[in-house]
């Protein structure tokens, strides 16, 4: 981890993200739906890309289960809301149940480590879409499961899943902005530097990898079944899908590994990023973005956040003047 | 970041503004989300070239007639890249900002029910051409409609059609894939295959992704099936034949849903491609006249073939006569209101060159007279119904 | 008991394309401590080439294997010496997403040339009937042809020069470069062999599947799977894993049913990961 990164001053960054959260919440007001559901979008990512962090981040376990938990907490959420209980504590209840789930597995799967980990960590996704798929009774299997549409028309209900999202991403921040300052944010950083001298130290290594395991994974499940009354319908194949689970991380990265607003800024600059670039290069857009990943690890290895924005200013300033000083230079002779 | 949202929502704003004033709404708007690009690339393609050959005929003759004034119709077309959370946004942009009235479903059974949902609250009628399994429309959504018949009409008329052709036929064998469409068309058969007496000695299903079907095909020749049915998307479909013939496993019945109803299919099977039976929706032989764009299947047929040079199959007469249908419903209607339209839809009687159309309380297509198919030396023959039969069906040898 | 027999052969056979999958990405995988996303689009960028020879000029696919191989050698190669070894000595989320990333361009690409559609090189070769246990020649020719090239692939690693230093770079970079192994180029070379596998896989299945793009993840995760079971980093322990995933989804689709046989298989990995993630054969992998 680059310990020489410039730190954007604290009361500045806050001040943005207020103002970030206000626009967001102001969106119904602004403009029409399809930006709603946009905003929407941006918050799930951004809650999505926050979770991430606590094990990608924090402890530098590269984890690809988000799909697994987002997958887990719709079918929960589904199941729940099918069998009578009202919306949000349906959500409440996939929260629950996907935080257990992952507290439980945790244990054993973060003996695995560096690609082993990785690997692991994909497999749960496969392992589970396939028990949804096979569990028919309980999931409808192919068929998907169908979930009561929320009455009051559109834009009522584009306001409320915009506000459910809006939420969990704030929640998500809180608790990142906690662990940072906690000796939980402190022993992970310890881990991901060098494990075996954290343990040494006296860091309860599989304690704190196994919280940010869990932790990684309370707000993907509130996201799931959210999406899931969203939608109304869920289905094995795109409720786990292995293409949300690689884009997540790359959010993250993105933003910036192991800061509190790396992955929120990540999260909406990719998702920008795709609308303008699918919105402009039909067949290619696929490419495109594959361009800016590469682009992304080359050129921006520690995230957009982790820039020396000052230094670089500096130095163009710099530049311009060396050029400037050379023109008068030669005017002189 | 937050500069730039704040731009494009006033941008979007202004953007909104301008169009409303520019707009008299004087063209009727559907919007089609397609799957131009990713997995589903190949059949939203054909999906596209339907509504084209459509657009290009209502357009040529004034528009569509909406209470005495003829309008013009404008297509916009989006491509979702065959993702569910493209299909949504692709969804709300048309309705929210082009401004579309009316929508046509995407082909995926799954993405047709996510892109209901979210017009189902706008008011706005969706025309689904691809969906065919009961589950796609119990939602309870008043606002789609689909112009497939239910599977278990084409499971009906298969099962009497072959168990009189070929009467010594009494054990089955059931395959699927565990996916929307084939998972209910071998659920269908299975439950009518019972109740017509005959016995299902194998049912199973195979998971998306499927690379090896040598298990399940060695138990089915054990089995001694009279009737193999195998349901499954075309390249399930094109390895399934390919080992069957491998392991030696074989019976006098081998259907395929929907393998031989696609020009896919028996260009990569080639002889393997032989004596294969399906059910279709649909085929060019079929001698249907309607007051509609087209007039007859035998126009539709020479138009398509002569544009794209290779036989139609079912899912492009039926993308076509979705949108014929809702012209036959806005034009009954009187109006282009949502729920106008939608009364007209959920009260349609009508005959188009694709057959009658007429909505069920689900929104699904009555299905009356489906044609069955066999390859032959080939080519697809029509073994039933009577009116365009070409073949009697032929044992697998 | 001719069924078991059919059953053990059916799983030999599948096991043999399996090792094939795999032994290239297990490869790269064991020598640069690299996850290539790339693999399964690879597979069947070899596999449409294959076709689309067989198809336009009628040249066989058992000849394009050899220029396949040469041509997918020189892409992996050059991608190798270009861009991945910028970043190799990264950690695992950088390589990955690299490759990731990559990978969404060529199968963007590969979607706007070739277009999806199912493809099959149809090659009659009929079928042998061995006391009841058939066995189809097409994929006998594949499966020997796969363990031929796995053979072959051995004996360089083994015994000549560069097969040696690629296991020097395996077992230890910097003492490697101590003893003056120019470790870029042996990176690329081993990525190039990589793709070289994963191309001449695609060849040999183009025979006996039908190649799409559709199916490019389902393979990147077979081949996981198999780098799992048998060990990483070795051509024996990417055989070993391949034959015993055909076995065990061969066995156990025929007793618990398709659906549950790739499950067996994803269980049986996690089960390895966490108590042996060396695999069935493999020597202390990297973490």
């Amino acid at each position: 981890m680059n310990a020489n990164r410039f730190r954007f001053p604290a009361r500045g960054a806050h001040l943005l993200f207020a103002g970030g959260v206000l626009l967001l919440a102001a969106m119904p007001f602004l403009a029409d739906n399809y930006f709603v559901r946009l905003a929407t979008f941006v918050c799930m990512y951004g809650a999505l890309a926050l979770s991430w962090n606590f094990i990608g981040g924090y402890a530098g376990y590269p984890s690809f289960s988000t799909a697994a938990f987002v997958g887990l907490g719709s079918y929960v959420g589904g199941l729940l809301q099918n069998a009578g209980v009202p919306m949000v504590l349906a959500w409440l209840g996939a929260t629950v149940f996907v935080s257990l789930f992952a507290a439980l597995l945790g244990g054993a799967i973060l003996r695995m480590k560096g690609h082993y980990f990785a690997i692991g960590s994909i497999t749960l996704v496969e392992v589970l879409r396939m028990v949804a798929s096979l569990w028919v009774d309980v999931t409808g299997g192919g068929d998907g499961l169908n979930i009561r549409i929320l009455d009051g028309g559109p834009d009522f209900a584009g306001r409320v899943f915009l506000y459910a999202m809006l939420a969990v991403m704030l929640c998500a921040w809180a608790t990142t902005l906690a662990v940072e300052r906690s000796r939980l944010g402190f022993g992970l950083r310890c881990i991901s530097q060098n494990e075996e001298a954290a343990d040494m130290v006296g860091i309860d290594t599989n304690r704190y990898k196994t919280a940010a395991y869990t932790l990684s994974a309370v707000y993907c499940g509130t996201v799931g079944a959210i999406y899931a009354s969203w939608v109304s319908y869920i289905a094995p194949t795109d409720a786990f899908g292995i293409l949300l689970t690689l884009k997540v991380p790359v959010m993250a990265m993105l933003g910036g590994l192991g800061t509190v607003y790396g992955p929120l800024v990540g999260a909406t600059a990719f998702v920008l990023m795709e609308e303008t670039i699918w919105a402009r290069f039909l067949d290619y857009h696929q490419a495109i973005l594959g361009v800016v990943i590469v682009l992304l690890i080359f050129f921006l290895p520690g995230g957009l956040l982790k820039i020396d924005y000052r230094r670089g200013l500096a130095r163009i300033r710099s530049a311009a003047w060396a050029r400037a000083g050379r023109a008068t230079a030669t005017e002189v002779r | 970041m937050t500069p730039k949202l704040i731009r494009t929502a006033l941008l979007s704003a202004l953007l909104m503004g301008a169009t409303a004033l520019a707009q008299a709404q004087s063209t009727i708007r559907i919007g089609a989300p397609l799957a131009l690009t990713g997995g589903l690339a190949d059949e939203g393609k054909k999906q596209q070239v339907a509504y084209d050959m459509w657009l290009k005929r209502v357009n040529a003759a004034g528009g569509i007639n909406v209470g005495g004034t003829r309008r013009k119709v404008e297509l916009i077309t989006y491509d979702y890249q065959s993702d569910e959370k493209r299909a949504q946004q692709m969804a709300e942009k048309l309705i929210t900002q082009d401004k579309v009235e009316f929508l046509t479903a995407p082909f995926g059974s799954g993405h047709t029910k996510v892109v209901a949902g979210v017009a189902e609250r706008y008011g706005i009628p969706v025309m689904a051409s691809a969906a065919s399994s009961e589950s796609v429309f119990d939602q309870g959504y008043k606002y789609l409609f689909g112009t497939l018949a239910p599977n278990g009409g084409l499971v009906d008329s298969m099962i009497r059609t072959f168990t009189a052709q070929m009467p010594t036929v009494k054990k089955i064998a059931i395959l699927g894939r565990e996916d929307v469409f084939p998972r209910s068309m071998a659920a269908t058969m299975k439950a009518h295959a019972e109740k017509a007496g005959l016995k299902v000695v194998h049912n199973e299903y195979f998971p998306v992704g499927a690379l090896d079907h040598s298990a399940s095909l060695s138990r089915i020749k054990a089995s001694g099936a009279e009737w193999i049915y195998i349901t499954g998307y075309t390249k399930d479909l094109i390895l399934v034949r390919k080992q069957m013939a491998d392991l030696g496993t074989t019976a006098p019945i081998i259907t395929m849903i929907t393998g031989p109803a696609y020009r896919e299919f028996i260009d990569a099977l080639g002889p393997l491609a032989n004596n294969v039976s399906s059910a279709t929706w649909w085929h060019p032989s079929s001698q249907y006249k309607a007051d509609d764009v087209f007039g007859s299947t035998k126009a539709f047929y020479d138009e398509f073939v002569a544009r794209e040079k290779h036989d139609p199959d079912y899912v492009h007469a039926s993308a076509a006569a979705a949108l014929i249908a809702l012209q036959k419903a806005i034009e009954k209607a009187g109006s282009t209101q949502g729920a106008k339209v939608r009364d007209a839809l959920a009260s349609l009687d009508a005959m188009t060159f694709y057959g009658p159309v007429k909505f069920g309380p689900n929104g699904m297509n009555a299905g009356r007279d489906l044609p069955i198919i066999q390859v032959q030396s080939g080519k697809v023959a029509v073994l039933y119904p009577q009116a365009v039969k070409q073949a009697d069906l032929v044992a697998v040898r | 008991m001719s069924l078991y027999a059919q059953i053990v052969v059916n799983g030999l056979m599948l096991g043999a394309l399996y090792a094939c999958i795999a032994v290239g990405f297990s490869l790269v995988w064991g020598v640069l401590n690299v996850i290539n996303m790339l693999h399964g689009s690879f597979i069947v960028l070899g596999g449409y080439l294959a076709y689309f020879a067989w198809l336009h000029w009628q040249v066989s696919p058992f000849v394009m294997l050899l220029a396949v191989s040469v041509g997918l050698f020189l892409l992996g190669f050059l991608l190798q010496y270009g861009l991945v070894n910028r970043v190799v000595s990264q950690p695992v989320l950088t390589t990955l997403t690299l490759t990731f990333g990559l990978d969404m361009i060529l199968y963007n690409l590969m979607n706007v040339w070739f277009d999806a559609t199912p493809r099959r090189i149809s090659l009659d070769l009929g079928r042998l009937d061995l006391n009841g246990v058939i066995v189809p020649n097409d994929r006998l020719l594949a499966m020997l042809l796969a363990l031929a090239m796995t053979g072959v692939l051995y004996l360089v690693l083994r015994s000549s020069r560069i097969g040696r230093a690629i296991v020097a770079v395996r077992m230890d970079r910097d003492a490697a470069t101590l003893m003056g192994i120019r470790v870029g180029r042996v990176y690329a070379i081993t990525f190039g062999i990589g793709a070289l596998m994963a191309g001449a896989c695609g060849v040999l299945m183009s025979v006996v599947f039908p190649i799409t793009t559709n199916i490019t993840g389902l393979l990147l995760g077979k081949a996981f799977v198999i780098c799992v079971i048998g060990g990483l980093g070795t051509v024996p322990g990417a055989l070993v894993g391949g034959l015993a995933l055909g076995l065990i989804e061969s066995v156990a689709g025929n007793f618990l049913g398709a659906q549950s046989a790739i499950l067996v298989g994803s269980l049986l990995m996690l089960v390895l990961l966490m108590t042996r993630p060396t695999g069935l054969i493999g020597k202390r992998g990297y973490q």
